[in-house]
């Protein structure tokens, strides 16, 4: 992709929300092998240790198996936990393509229960142009039937 | 690999500044002819053919011809390849989200 003048940059994905629950109940889910089984997917060789590295198994495309590599690069108790989640494959374009991105978890104690943020940055995606924007609503039909396509093939 | 292919066909095709106008053109309207993309757009009827050319080849737009008019209209599934990976994360943690709510009312009542 040398040959064109679209620069590339990376995008996040946040979520945030305040659950009813305490930290620790939170943190619990986030750092216990079966339970992470049980809302997200099953991870292998999970241990809530820095440095540890984990595996995710999803939707196989092209050349690349469906395999997740993660490994925690930051991990405080009931605060915040940060792995590398990295996939995908150069003959890939778009699902399946090569992904070097990082998952966050960070949990602050609110009234009422406990802020859960979730950001997955590192999404290389081309500038955020004018052609883009113009979208508008479009846009964000496309980036949602894109998702359900890919939630179809999961 | 076709793949590879069309995201290079995709991403060559919007490097281009004019052609990008072209396409925002037609994104904001339901359906457009190359007379009326070439209006007052200080581009030339055969220039803006070629770039509907390029935009067709890149799976952004469709046409319709009809009688001797052809008429363009986006697709802006073409622009998927570019999106997909965080189009699949934006929904996958959405629904995780609700998966953990879910599993934390039975785990901690």
């Amino acid at each position: 992709m040398n040959d064109t003048t679209i620069t590339s940059t990376t995008q996040q994905i946040v979520v945030d929300e305040v659950l009813p629950h305490a930290p620790e109940a939170i943190w619990k889910t986030l750092t216990t092998g079966d339970l992470i089984g049980r809302w997200l997917m099953t991870p292998s060789g999970f241990e809530p240790v820095e440095g540890n590295r984990f595996t995710f198994q999803t939707t196989p495309a092209g050349e690349w198996d469906g395999t997740i590599h993660c490994r925690i690069v930051e991990l405080v108790t009931n605060e915040r936990l940060a792995y590398t989640w990295r996939g995908g494959h150069e003959g890939n374009a778009g699902y399946g393509s090569p992904l070097d991105t990082v998952v966050t978890w960070t949990l602050s104690r609110v009234a009422g229960g406990t802020r859960l943020r979730l950001v997955h940055s590192g999404f290389v995606a081309p500038r955020n142009d004018s052609a883009y924007r113009s979208m508008g609503e479009g846009w964000k039909k496309v980036v949602h039937n894109v998702g359900d396509v890919a939630g179809e093939a999961r | 690999m076709p793949r590879p292919a069309s995201l290079d066909t995709l991403m060559r095709s919007l490097a281009d500044p004019t052609r990008r106008a072209v396409f925002e053109r037609i994104v904001q309207s339901r359906e457009v002819s190359v007379g009326e993309l070439a209006d007052g757009s200080g581009v030339t009827q055969s220039a803006i053919s070629q770039h509907l050319r390029s935009l067709k080849q890149a799976g952004l737009i469709a046409d319709r011809s009809q009688g001797r008019h052809v008429f363009y209209r986006a697709q802006p599934k073409g622009l998927a390849p570019l999106v997909d990976w965080m189009g699949h994360y934006g929904v996958f943690w959405r629904e995780r989200f609700v998966n953990l709510r879910t599993l934390l009312k039975e785990i901690d009542p």
